[in-house]
């Protein structure tokens, strides 16, 4: 079966810094990215992962390339136009979850959905909707992210991400601020998201988060280094596990 | 379009509210008293000279009025007067004018040339607007205005006129508003008589019945030559011209405290406008320091620059509406009071209305200011790209805290050294005061009996209590465009307050110093012509005096040049060590009743013009210590609140390692004082400066182009002492919140 392409990034140059102190993170950086797939982006550290994966959201510019999201190329957009792309195509979990403060977590969501639907009653239902999903009760709509848990504040991030339905849902080390039990409970949110549809496009450096994707690419040298596919595994197949180990190794992790 | 923009960002909106109450609070207050003051001097510009206006339409006030000797009026005259260019009608009164004394002006003698009109002669012109009228009819006067509000007379009372050594006493039946003089500054003050009781004051004063003609002329015509043509016309018939008087410089006088409270308050309007717009400046930029990351995940999920913007100026665009409103509001309550002090010295009064606009410069001019400088501030969140948000770089310098708060209290410290300079020179130092606002203040003032003067002057001498004495007189003469209230005096080089701001006074029989009001039209070294009655002479002009009152109609005459025009002055000014005027005058009146002709405690009446002029300054003062402490406050408050927001999780760690609450918060404090102390240190010495100068072109706009203010620089470095000492105490009382930070809550979130 032919996979939808979502995105299609072609030579992708981007670095930091200028004259001596330049430093170059992608110099000529090609990537799909498959409509309904859960892609995990790994890497070592400062191998420009959040790099690319801003860039590839609309985020942030690369310095050179072109980058086809929909059809469209998001490079040629300005500022205005990319923050409607951004509202309209693509939703964004944060490691630090970036919950607005002493916002309650249902005027979060909201303030997110409005942006879209001119219908705050019909935006509150789906945010119910999708709270109920992600397992958070209803006596904690109404409480701000200094009154919850982590991994709840994560959970309400996520429901934050996709209230406008984004073709794409980024997320940046989602559970990198979070214990153990904390990111399990987040994982299994991307997982439910992504069987039900969602396009998903992870950044991590954690196995145990990568283990839930399907597609794994590794950066590396600014380039995709390496691509495994983790698709034709079940969940808890320890041949999965076995299967990410061995590609982890060869690409020098 | 823009609708549905509101929708989407007022969650946002709301959310800012909501999480920076304290901080809208403060800016809001400032907004408030920025509208309350504001609304209170456009208020009084816009409807002062209104009302003004008004009264003086409503009593068909004339625009030129002259005075000659009834004895000199003749038939002709009235129809001469009637066709000179630009006069459309003319109306002549009866009236009796004199120099009378005052007893018991707010509790002293004052003297005022006055003219006692008869209440029931029929006018069309300078109609009288009788209040308080009890109709006690036979033996009573009704006094104008500005002897009730200032001399402390009132309806049901008495009056003592003191006239060539005879005491009239009548009981007051009246209040009377009129605008053809008003106050001591127009020179001449009335008296109404009902008529019988004139008709037989008019009897025992006859030499002193004078002819009033009082002018209407159209609106395009030049009061200036108009007033012009009558002079000469009188002077070419050998009429004397006792007095004349136009609208304008009525209006000019009796307005004076008006227009410097104006200029006061607007003044001190731009400077509160321009801390709360570097607050809420410092406000946003804080906030998008704080909030960076947040902006950042604004802008991730598709908000546009344009709505977070719209979202952090809105509160404040919001607020500062609400707040407008209640300071106009608050405004109304007050503008009651403001008049009624303003009657003390305009001598007529009126109740301020609600100003429609007022109201929509107020709210236009805030609004407009505080949408373009908020949106200026945030303008910083269009450069500002998402990712580089959320990693925290901001790509510019910090708020700048330091140079908010410096300017602040340099700002502050302008307010409260002009606020003490001015408390200074009129409670400690009254004499620098009233020199800038009147002539000679000497403690007595003798009249001699006619050939005693050197007598009076031998006594003088050999009296240890009299520090300085001198020959000093105040009389009316004439130039070509009107009267002038002339200073003759002796010698000027002994005169105590020095009027002459520009050349010299007077020295030679010829020379002359001229007041302010006319100084444009008499170059130093051109030739003056005056005259009293039927004598005139030239005079070469050696200066410029200054006089706030007389509407600067004034000039300097030495003993000898008076003498070319007019009699021989009888009066000494005398000038005692001590305050002793009282038991001073009671002494000479009852030892030398020969010498004596008259006498007038001026040590009292000074301090009744201090009083008045003192509790005008008082309000003034009060206002500005008010708004310092209130501005230091709340500049303190956001500035502190901002800090212990952004710094808490180094306070936490501080904590942690084992400071006590005391230690941080005096910490906290201390880190203020270096910029409090070191605006103040240079308001002290820039002071020495800016104090004088801002001194001369308020009290310039009066008349009082060289001022006595001395500017005390022990009172400026008290200020200055008392302010560092009062924003620490503020800073420590504002750094308490820091005692609510502990080190677990820091780690829990």
């Amino acid at each position: 079966m032919n996979k939808q392409t979502v995105i299609s990034a072609k030579h992708l140059k981007k670095a930091f810094g200028k004259d001596e102190s330049i430093q170059v993170i992608y110099s000529d950086l090609n990537i799909d990215i498959y409509k309904g797939d859960f892609t995990v982006i790994m890497g070592s550290s400062g191998a420009g992962k959040s790099t690319l994966m801003y860039s590839l959201s609309g985020m942030d510019k690369p310095d050179g390339g072109e980058i086809y999201f929909d059809g469209t190329d998001i490079t040629k957009l300005n500022n205005d136009r990319l923050a409607v792309f951004r509202r309209k195509q693509c939703g964004f979990v944060f490691q630090q979850i970036y919950l607005i403060d002493k916002m309650n977590l249902m005027d979060n969501v909201v303030t997110a959905g409005v942006l879209t639907s001119k219908d705050r009653e019909e935006i509150k239902n789906r945010a119910k909707e999708l709270f109920s999903l992600v397992n958070i009760p209803e006596n904690t709509w109404r409480k701000t992210s200094s009154q919850i848990s982590g991994g709840e504040a994560q959970r309400a991030g996520i429901v934050r991400a996709v209230i406008n339905s984004p073709n794409v849902l980024f997320a940046d080390e989602p559970t990198g601020a979070l214990n153990s039990a904390n990111s399990g409970a987040v994982l299994d949110v991307f997982t439910s998201l992504h069987q039900k549809g969602q396009s998903i496009v992870m950044v991590t450096h954690d196995k145990k988060s990568a283990l839930r994707g399907n597609r794994i690419l590794y950066i590396k040298d600014g380039k995709i280094f390496g691509e495994c596919d983790l698709g034709k595994f079940e969940q808890d197949n320890i041949e999965r596990t076995e299967k990410l180990d061995q590609f982890v190794k060869e690409m020098g992790w | 379009m823009k609708l549905r923009i509101m929708n989407k960002i007022s969650t946002l909106i709301l959310h800012n509210l909501k999480k920076a109450k304290g901080q809208y609070l403060s800016f809001g207050v400032f907004i408030c008293l920025t509208a309350f003051i504001i609304n209170i001097a456009l208020v009084l510009a816009f409807q002062t000279f209104n009302a003004y206006d008004s009264l003086f339409d409503r009593l068909d006030t004339a625009d030129v009025n002259f005075i000659i000797p009834q004895i000199q009026d003749h038939k002709d005259l009235l129809a001469e007067v009637e066709k000179i260019d630009g006069v459309l009608f003319v109306e002549k009164h009866g009236g009796v004018f004199m120099p009378v004394t005052v007893r018991e002006f707010a509790g002293s003698d004052f003297d005022m040339n006055t003219v006692f009109y008869n209440l029931d002669e029929e006018r069309t012109l300078n109609r009288l607007d009788v209040t308080e009228y009890s109709g006690k009819g036979d033996s009573s006067v009704s006094i104008p205005m500005y002897m009730r509000a200032l001399g402390g007379f009132a309806e049901g009372g008495s009056i003592t006129y003191s006239i060539d050594g005879r005491e009239h006493t009548y009981d007051i039946g009246g209040v009377v508003q009129e605008m053809q003089y008003g106050n001591y500054g127009t020179g001449l003050i009335g008296g109404y008589f009902p008529g019988a009781v004139y008709e037989d004051f008019a009897l025992e004063y006859r030499d002193h019945v004078i002819a009033e003609y009082s002018l209407k002329i159209s609106s395009t015509a030049d009061l200036s030559a108009i007033k012009n043509t009558i002079s000469k016309m009188l002077k070419e018939t050998g009429i004397a011209l006792l007095n004349i008087n136009d609208r304008d410089t009525a209006k000019q006088t009796r307005t004076m405290v008006c227009t410097l409270l104006i200029v006061i308050f607007l003044a001190l309007d731009a400077i509160i406008l321009a801390v709360s717009i570097f607050l809420s400046n410092f406000r946003i930029r804080s906030a998008i320091e704080d909030e960076l990351a947040q902006m950042g995940v604004l802008k991730a999920i598709g908000y546009t620059s344009h709505m977070i913007i719209a979202s952090a100026v809105m509160p404040y665009i919001l607020v500062g509406i609400v707040s407008t409103a209640i300071g106009i509001a608050l405004s109304y309550a007050v503008l009651p009071f403001v008049a009624d002090i303003l009657a003390i010295q305009s001598g007529f009064s009126y109740t301020p209305d609600f100003d429609i606009m007022a109201l929509l410069i107020v709210i236009l001019t805030l609004t407009c200011a505080i949408s373009l400088f908020s949106y200026l501030s945030a303008g910083k969140i269009h450069r500002l790209e998402p990712i580089n948000a959320i990693r925290g770089i901001t790509g510019n310098e910090s708020a700048g805290q330091n140079i908010l708060l410096f300017i602040v209290s340099f700002g502050i410290m302008v307010l409260l050294s002009f606020a003490g300079t001015l408390l200074y020179n009129v409670n400690v130092k009254p004499d620098h005061f009233m020199n800038t606002l009147s002539e000679e203040l000497p403690s007595v003032i003798f009249t001699a009996e006619d050939g005693k003067m050197t007598e009076l002057k031998e006594l003088l001498e050999n009296d240890s209590r009299v520090r300085l004495f001198m020959e000093y007189a105040s009389v009316s003469v004439s130039y070509e465009d009107g009267g002038l209230t002339a200073f003759v005096c002796e010698d000027f080089s002994k005169a105590t307050n020095d009027i002459c701001y520009e050349g010299y006074s007077p020295v030679k029989e010829n020379e002359i110093a001229v007041g302010n009001a006319i100084s444009d039209g008499f170059p130093i070294g051109s030739e003056i012509e005056l005259t009293v009655g039927s004598k005139s002479a030239s005079y070469i002009v050696t200066g410029y005096i200054q006089s706030v009152n007389n509407a600067g109609l004034v000039c300097q005459l030495t003993s000898e040049g008076y003498e070319k025009i007019g009699d021989t002055t009888n009066c000494v000014n005398i000038y005692l060590y001590d305050k002793i005027a009282d038991e001073f005058i009671n002494e000479y009146e009852e030892n030398h009743d020969a010498i004596i002709q008259s006498s007038v405690n001026f040590e009292q009446m000074s301090e009744n013009g201090r009083r008045m002029y003192t509790s005008i300054v008082s309000v003034i003062v009060m206002i500005l210590f008010i708004i310092s402490v209130l501005v230091v406050l709340l500049v303190m408050y956001v500035i502190i609140n901002s800090m212990i927001s952004r710094r808490r999780q180094e306070f936490g760690i501080y904590k942690a390692i084992g400071y006590t609450n005391r230690q941080l918060t005096v910490k906290t404090a201390l880190t203020f004082i270096p910029v409090v102390a070191a605006a103040s240190a240079i308001s002290v010495i820039t002071g020495l400066w800016y104090l004088p100068a801002i001194n001369n072109v308020i009290f310039s706009l009066i008349g009082a182009i060289k001022n006595h203010f001395e500017v005390s620089v022990w009172i400026l470095i008290a200020f200055a002492m008392m302010f560092t000492a009062v924003a620490f105490g503020i800073s420590v009382l504002l750094s308490a919140p820091i005692k609510k930070i502990t080190a677990y809550s820091l780690l829990k979130e």
